[in-house]
């Protein structure tokens, strides 16, 4: 379990860094390095130059308007978590964080770094499309901003090219009046999700108004449930879950089997964080 | 032998039974602890072992070239090069010779299975190498089988061409009287239940550090009997065993894992000694879960005859093990039979009887984890009662009431022969159910107003055979062990046993022991475990035989030494020896008031100023017991029966679940152990045990699975992301209880308390879990508990329920 040679630079800035991966084509980012060394570790992946941004000035603010909160790239979780001003704009982005791994891992691990990896049982991509985020790209060829939506093309595969950075992704604060709630089944706490549920809920008048609603755990990306939110829409409390039940498994007929659960199991588990989600977006409605 | 413990104790502050602080804990706890890893040799070389990818093929060929070219590469191994170390003995007759040899030679029968070691100076140079090796190699891949279906197939591809199958042993004995049971009953039924693949999993993986000077060959080793590794060692290499020394430093964990002699412990000895320069191996975590032992991975086939009353009338148990490859030493095979000895646990029933199976599958050879087979046999006499209780309508508590052994009803002979000497079977029962009954109106309060929520409660009664056989395992040792105590001129106190230290407390009961015999104080004991040049031979840690075997044979040599050491005070005191008392550190003469004679004074007569002792003495304070419980059996007797513990503990296990209905999430609300070991000797060290089994016992019942790729026989797992173990999170708070029922042949009425912990879970959690969802008659027959598994037996629940939907 040690990993086989490999080149390491430690960048001051975005050039140097992307100067860095460009020399060679099995370059990585090193971020909190949670998932890449022990992956260089098990060699499962070839690394030729391990380009570690911690350095890189700049890259770990975290700053928060009301009309949003941006992660840098070096921004711990933990950072994020004690960011006073985090919760109260995007509550989504603490709810989500509080899923991932244990305080060890989010003291190293970083926003931006999960989105790369991708891993599709993650809880911040899921997050980054329920809350239409936008991630900010570095490389050769210049700047440019990813939607989210866009970003995740597979199972630990993003749209990012050979030689770009992610800089830093912007999480923008929900509509008023919406809970978002993250919710997961996994195996053990600070698991990856057997299967797990990103909900903006919007409701009013005990009814759902409308919603959005990302599933991970399920396929090989975020997996937006738009059936589900067509479904959902009127929803109250007394109304039967049958309904919204099949809405999801109509959404999810991509879900996977592994060792930790079926295909099947993901899609009915989903389909029951779904209707808590309603449900828990309905009381908090009421009680406020 | 006298149980009265006072007879043996000639001090005013008793040290058995109070809860002394744990010595051994200082070094680990501080970053001290010096374990294999910490071991470093001037000039000492890194050994990689390259293992096979391939779950059975041929070795066509390996390619080194490569390898020997990395700069830092000192030498690449295959077995072409150990032809002078002899073959892994198979000392067992009755199952099949696996001749396994320390690397593979032609054919690789696991993933995981070690076929060339790469000597390198540095671990990463070492690693680049093997990479290479592993690329360099060539194979045939042949066909495999993946469990017991596959390999019990009538055209099973075979993994050992000079056996008839793949079944490498099968002992079915018929008992007519079953057969009555069976027509007489008013029903039977049929069931078949499963206890997953798991492993012992210490913190601390395996390591072998090696250095041949002057003469010796010095072997560190991580594992729970060095003097078994010396013997194994010496022999496969060819030495005198004076000549070999094997030294286990600071132990992170066995749990029956290291009782085994390894592939690594044979070469890395080798290596240092061809070569000439000290060299390591130390286990990562990734080998870790490939080629240290795999355990339980058992198959019960049941049928039980059974009256309207609820009354068992007879089981019939077909227990099946998955030996894995078989290629391990001590052979992987006798839990299997433990699980049938302890089958009926502490209830009273005779009419079982017991088929013993075992079978090689292409997988990581199975070997011995705590436990060893009993929780397996719990986890089906548990879930056959509730069935019973379910199917007739009659209580689950006040069936097992029935079935328990009564006060006064020991020593009973099980089915088997187990002879349960003592033990508290009803009251242990009994005092749980009252421990446990607040948690459970608390956890039905809780959940009361959660229409989501299913609460359930589950039982197990176990017996746990302590201090074992070890001839039935492996074919060739006893059971017994020896210890040698000794004080030195200045009155200081020296323990030395062939136990080992593995975390268990063995240091600190060594002490209490000794400091209660001869009237000192534990600080003023030094204690020598797990080394063999300064201890003598003894079996190691296992089988829950530390307890007895360590106070047994400190006791014996402690008494000789106290014989001894009075008849020198009694000439130092100008008295007659009868008359001469050891009273909180000192020998005087009783009634009088004339001065001591302290262990300094005494220890001084017996090395230095032998002048002092009496005419004809022989000089020198030290002296030897070898301590074998007198009821120890080794061989079956004509019907097939043995007594192979030399004791029996006992307990009772109750667990408290809530079930999600929607997702099939499972959490244990609370958890209940009755306890009783004999003889308590420091009751924190024995509720811990419990505290740490318990927790390993619901990795089985809910986590750990090793699984295969049915078609390959390749794992489905490499690290912890595959494998859960479950972490301070999820396990939950419990609350212990004791009882002493005293063994009646250990002079001190000591029983072992290493294993009962893990016992219960499997049992406690199915049933729990199968009573909370009884509105869907779900009755879960295997573990791991999953979220997947509970929905899946709610689905199939509905399924046959044609009327009722899918909750």
């Amino acid at each position: 379990m040690k990993p086989a040679p490999f080149d390491y630079c430690r960048p001051s800035t975005v050039a140097e860094a992307l100067e860095a991966l460009g020399s060679s084509e099995s370059s990585r980012v090193l971020a909190g390095g949670q998932s890449l060394i022990p992956a260089m570790n098990f060699r499962l992946t070839d690394v030729s130059v391990l380009v570690d941004i911690n350095r890189v000035e700049g890259l770990d603010a975290v700053a928060c308007d009301p009309e949003g909160v941006t992660v840098g790239a070096a921004a711990t979780q933990t950072r994020v978590l004690d960011d006073d001003g985090v919760a109260g704009v995007v509550g989504g982005l603490r709810a989500a964080l509080l899923h991932v791994g244990h305080l060890q891992i989010r003291n190293r691990g970083t926003v931006c770094g999960s989105l790369a990896h991708a891993d599709p049982a993650a809880e911040l991509p899921a997050l980054a499309v329920a809350s239409d985020a936008v991630i900010s790209v570095s490389g050769p060829g210049g700047e440019r901003r990813v939607d989210a939506a866009d970003f995740f093309v597979g199972p630990f595969w993003t749209s990012l090219e050979d030689g770009e950075l992610i800089t830093g992704v912007r999480f923008p604060a929900p509509p008023a009046g919406s809970v978002t709630t993250v919710d997961e089944i996994s195996r053990r706490a600070g698991d990856f999700a057997v299967a797990g549920l990103v909900a903006r809920v919007d409701a009013a008048d005990g009814a759902v108004r409308s919603a959005r609603l990302v599933g991970f755990g399920l396929g090989g990306v975020p997996t937006r449930l738009r059936t589900a939110e067509a479904a959902i829409s009127g929803w109250a409390a007394d109304h039967p879950s049958d309904a919204l039940t099949e809405a999801v498994m109509a959404d999810t007929s991509d879900a996977f089997d592994d060792i930790h659960a079926t295909a099947w199991y993901r899609r009915e588990a989903v389909a029951a964080l779904t209707v808590r989600a309603a449900r828990g977006a309905l009381a908090r409605r009421e009680a406020a | 032998m006298s149980l009265d413990i006072d007879s043996h104790i000639r001090h005013s502050t008793r040290h058995i039974g109070r809860s002394v602080p744990r010595r051994e804990d200082r070094g680990p706890l501080t970053g001290k602890g010096r374990y294999v890893a910490d071991i470093r040799l001037p000039g000492m070389l890194e050994v990689v072992f390259v293992r096979s990818i391939e779950a059975h093929a041929r070795i066509v060929s390996i390619d080194t070239s490569e390898a020997l070219a990395v700069e830092g590469v000192q030498a690449v191994f295959t077995a072409a090069d150990l032809a002078d170390v002899k073959t892994f003995p198979d000392y067992i007759p009755y199952i099949g010779p696996v001749k396994q040899r320390p690397l593979a030679t032609d054919t690789v029968r696991y993933v995981g299975a070690p076929y060339a070691a790469v000597v390198a100076t540095d671990r990463y140079i070492a690693e680049d190498a093997a990479a290479l090796v592993a690329a360099g190699t060539s194979y045939e891949p042949l066909p495999t089988v993946a469990d017991l279906d596959q390999a019990l197939a009538p055209d099973a591809p075979k993994l050992f061409d000079d056996w008839e199958s793949n079944c490498s042993f099968d002992v079915d004995p018929h008992k007519p009287e079953v057969d009555q049971a069976f027509e007489q009953a008013d029903h039977t039924f049929t069931e078949t239940y499963v206890s997953q693949r798991q492993t012992g999993l210490p913190m601390e993986t395996r390591g072998v550090v090696a250095e041949m000077a002057d003469g010796t060959l010095t072997v560190w080793s991580s594992t729970q009997s060095p003097h078994m590794v010396r013997t194994t060692v010496a022999l496969m290499l060819g030495m005198p065993e004076p000549q070999v020394r094997v030294i286990h430093p600071t132990i992170g964990g066995g749990f029956g894992t290291k009782t085994h002699i390894y592939p690594e412990d044979v070469v890395v000895p080798w290596i240092a000694r061809r070569l000439g320069a000290p060299a390591r191996w130390i286990e990562d975590r990734m080998e870790n879960l490939v080629a240290s032992a795999h355990a339980r991975d058992q198959r019960h086939t049941v049928e039980v005859a059974y009256d309207d009353d609820g009354t068992v009338r007879g089981v019939r148990c077909a227990s099946t093990l998955d030996m894995g490859s078989g290629e391990i030493f001590m052979p992987g095979t006798a839990p299997v039979f433990v699980t049938n000895a302890c089958i009926t646990g502490g209830y009273d029933f005779e009419n079982m009887e017991t088929r013993t199976i075992g079978v090689v599958t292409n997988k990581t050879p199975a070997g011995a984890y705590r436990g060893f087979g009993i929780p397996e046999g719990a986890f089906v006499m548990e879930r056959v009662i509730d069935r019973v209780a379910r199917l007739t309508g009659t209580d689950r508590v006040d069936l097992r009431r029935r079935m328990l052994l009564k006060p006064g009803q020991t020593p009973y002979v099980m089915h088997g022969g187990g002879r349960l000497d003592s033990g508290s079977h009803t009251e242990s029962f009994e005092r749980a159910l009252e421990m446990a009954s607040p948690a459970v109106e608390r956890t039905r309060a809780r959940y009361a107003d959660d229409p989501d929520v299913r609460v359930g409660v589950g039982y197990a009664n176990y017996v746990e055979p302590t201090s074992p056989s070890y001839h039935l395992t492996t074919g060739h040792w006893g059971g017994g062990d020896a210890a040698t105590v000794r004080v030195d001129p200045d009155g200081s106190v020296r323990v030395a046993a062939g136990l080992s230290a593995i975390g268990q407390g063995a240091e600190t009961t060594a002490a209490q022991l000794a400091a209660d015999m001869l009237g000192v104080s534990p600080d003023d004991v030094t204690v020598v475990l797990g080394d063999t040049e300064r201890a003598p031979y003894g079996l190691g840690s296992w089988g829950s035989r530390g307890a007895m075997m360590l106070t047994g044979s400190v006791l014996l040599a402690s008494e000789r030494l106290l014989d001894k050491a009075r008849w020198i005070a009694a000439h130092m005191l100008e008295a007659a020896e009868a008359d001469v008392v050891l009273e909180d550190g000192a020998f005087h003469v009783a009634g009088s008031s004339q001065p001591s004679v302290g262990w300094a004074e005494v220890g001084t007569a017996a090395w230095v100023r032998t002048v002092d002792l009496p005419d004809g003495m022989e000089a020198g304070l030290e002296t030897s017991g070898f301590y074998h419980p007198e009821t120890l059996e080794h061989q079956l007797d004509d019907t097939g029966k043995i007594n192979a513990a030399a004791s029996w503990s006992n307990g009772t296990h109750v667990g408290v679940v809530s079930v999600r209905v929607s997702t099939g999430e499972v959490r244990i609300e609370d958890y209940v152990v009755v306890h009783d070991c004999g003889t308590v000797i420091n009751p924190a060290l024995v509720e811990g045990q419990v505290h740490g089994g318990v927790a390993q016992g619901i990795a089985g019942a809910m986590y750990e699975h090793f699984q295969y790729d049915p078609d390959t026989a390749n794992p489905r797992f490499a690290s912890f992301m595959d494998y859960l173990v479950p972490t301070c999170a999820e396990v939950p708070h419990m609350e212990v209880g004791h009882f002493e029922s005293p063994a009646p042949e250990q002079p001190l009425g000591v029983k072992g308390c290493g294993e009962g912990g893990t016992v219960g879970p499997p049992a406690v959690v199915a049933g729990a879990v199968s009573d909370a969802l009884s509105e869907w008659d779900v009755d879960l027959t295997e573990c791991p508990v999953t979220p997947v598994a509970v929905r899946a037996a709610i689905r199939a629940a509905a399924a046959r329920d044609a009327t009722g939907g899918t909750p």
